[in-house]
């Protein structure tokens, strides 16, 4: 990174909060700022230290090996999570749901519910390893059964386990694993701490991409969230509008449902209840049709596949945005919507390697871990939310594109001390202040359960006026 | 090179067009794959002579899909999409279904 800039950011954000239990409400005034939005009422953030925030979250208690003690993380990530939610909160002029959420909780749940725990350099859902290629630290997320199928052709030798990939890993540069996983399309990175470059000085996290005409809102108009996410950032970001008052539509393809389906009920209950749930067949001509019909009648687009997946559907997002009617359109990715990045993908557990948290991690600790459950995913659809308000309050006409690991990147580089002793020192103070304070994950229930696939199709193809 | 040996991870490109794929997996013994109806390329051959597509082909292949013959005992990733459908010994290769999403990550 350009040391000028570097140090430029450093001072902003040193001069941005003098107290370290101000952290939250800074950083939630930061992306405030970034997206250029007002808040209408106050930010109410608690007062809480970094550390003990992230102590008392579950999160410390995910990070660290099976058989050790918990480890603190040197960057403000749970306060980070309360800004950020409370940013959120204060978009909105009434008192919502969410003002009884934290931002940090959010982050833990999942691992609440499923009873995960920390196991080093194994994520906690078991898909994502930590292994050591000749020359770096690579983070590999082999997540959908198939992607075992494709190990052999990575790797170019058969492979069938772990152990047999570690042997393989070792003797590689992460160079040419990294780049013969993106061929692939399987979620492959190196463990590093992103360079700051010069374009995110003010916005680090998201990148408008495309624009075009905005609208005017109608007061106590009710917006249509059209969900096409799977999964856990995408997800999340519709149920936290849901939360401010918006009309969430989770659409899913009959053929190809979201994966969570079969995963915890408990979990998917609690992304996806209160919405709609609309499914569509989009292997034929008039199901596309369909999807195209809905996306117009959307004020705004959540969308967590690689670009390339809805342009083989034959959509267009730019160009929609473009010629728009003032449409807000959220695309979630791994690394963003430019070539290539478009084609590389990332979970939330590779993504808060590729974001810098297990670096860090390594240099304050000495030890190889991961950070959390998913860590990217939460995060993601905590600022995906707070983006896709904000542009809809401003008159929409956006694509804004949110990498996971840039969300990440921005947090881990949020108010860090740059040189090596000095977050060792943070991490030792900081471990020291999290001494009793360390919690296991927890969670209420969810109160209500997603609505079967395709429940709302007919309802909410007649209300949002789409031949059937 | 009209006939060749398909290993896991083995690289090739279109002698015609932007295509380019590697191997998933492949029957053992020598094969003849070709783009456009013409012999495809070892990903590091050097610039072959011009050819020009099979007129008759008015086929694409699209990036990121998976081809597989009829026994799906070949599997080959597109990995750069362009002009110019796929066949293994003169036999066209259909897309096979896209993965099912992982139920967790």
């Amino acid at each position: 990174m350009p040391d000028d800039i570097a140090a430029s950011l450093a001072v902003a954000e040193r001069s941005a909060f003098a107290i370290e239990t101000e952290a939250g409400e800074c950083y939630g005034r930061l992306l405030l700022q970034q997206l250029g939005a007002h808040p209408q009422r106050s930010l109410s953030v608690i007062q809480q230290h970094p550390a003990v925030a992230f102590a008392r979250s579950g999160l410390m208690w995910l990070t660290g090996a099976a058989d050790g003690e918990p480890q603190m993380c040197p960057v403000a990530i749970a306060s980070c999570a309360d800004g950020a939610l409370a940013a959120l909160a204060s978009l909105s002029p009434e008192a919502s749901a969410l003002d009884h959420l934290r931002g940090a909780a959010l982050l833990a749940e999942r691992a609440a519910w499923s009873g995960a725990t920390r196991r080093g350099d194994v994520s906690a859902g078991g898909s994502c390893r930590l292994l050591s290629a000749c020359d770096a630290r690579l983070a590999v997320n082999l997540a959908r059964d198939e992607d075992w199928s494709l190990v052999p052709a990575w790797l170019q030798a058969p492979a069938a386990d772990w152990p047999q990939i570690s042997e393989l890993v070792i003797q590689r540069p992460a160079d040419e694993l990294v780049q013969r996983a993106r061929w692939l399309g399987l979620a492959v990175v190196r463990s590093e701490i992103p360079p700051v470059n010069r374009a995110w000085a003010n916005r680090a996290w998201f990148t408008t991409i495309a624009e075009g005409p905005r609208k005017q809102r109608r007061e106590n108009q009710r917006p249509r969230v059209l969900d096409l996410s799977s999964l856990w950032a995408g997800p999340l970001c519709g149920r936290l509008l849901a939360m401010l008052g918006a009309e969430v539509v989770k659409l899913e393809s009959v053929s190809r449902p979201d994966g969570a389906r079969s995963g915890s009920p408990v979990f998917f209950d609690a992304m996806n209840a209160g919405k709609l749930n609309v499914a569509i067949d989009l292997t034929t001509a008039a199901g596309c049709t369909q999807l195209s019909d809905l996306l117009d009648s959307a004020d705004i687009v959540i969308e967590a596949s690689r670009p390339r997946a809805l342009r083989q559907l034959g959509i267009d997002a730019e160009a929609r945005i473009r010629n728009g009617n003032g449409q807000t359109w959220i695309s979630i990715t791994g690394y963003g919507r430019r070539a290539p990045q478009d084609q590389w993908i990332a979970y939330g557990d590779d993504a808060g390697v590729a974001g810098g948290l297990t670096e860090l991690l390594r240099m304050a600790s000495g030890q190889t871990l991961l950070c959390a459950d998913a860590i990217g995913d939460p995060l993601t659809g905590l600022h995906a939310a707070l983006a896709a308000w904000a542009v809809y309050q401003q008159g929409g006409g956006r694509l804004l594109s949110i990498p996971m690991r840039d969300v990440v990147a921005q947090i881990a580089n949020f108010d860090r001390p740059h040189s090596a002793s000095a977050l060792r020192t943070r991490w030792q103070g900081w471990q020291q202040l999290a001494a009793g304070e360390i919690a296991a994950p927890a969670a209420d229930l969810p109160r209500g359960q997603a609505r079967p696939l395709g429940a709302d199709t007919a309802k909410v193809l007649r209300d949002w006026r789409v031949e059937c | 090179m009209a006939m060749i040996a398909l290993k896991a991870g083995g690289r090739f490109k279109s002698a015609v067009s932007e295509v380019q794929v590697m191997v998933i997996k492949a029957p053992p013994g020598e094969h003849r794959v070709q783009c456009g109806g013409v012999d495809m390329l070892g990903a590091n051959a050097p610039a072959p002579e011009p050819a020009a597509i099979d007129s008759a082909d008015s086929g694409e292949t699209l990036i990121g899909k998976r081809y597989v013959n009829a026994d799906e005992s070949l599997e080959l990733l597109c990995t750069k999409g362009g002009k110019g459908s796929l066949t293994l010994g003169g036999a066209a290769l259909e897309i096979k279904q896209a993965k099912q999403l992982p139920s967790s990550d």
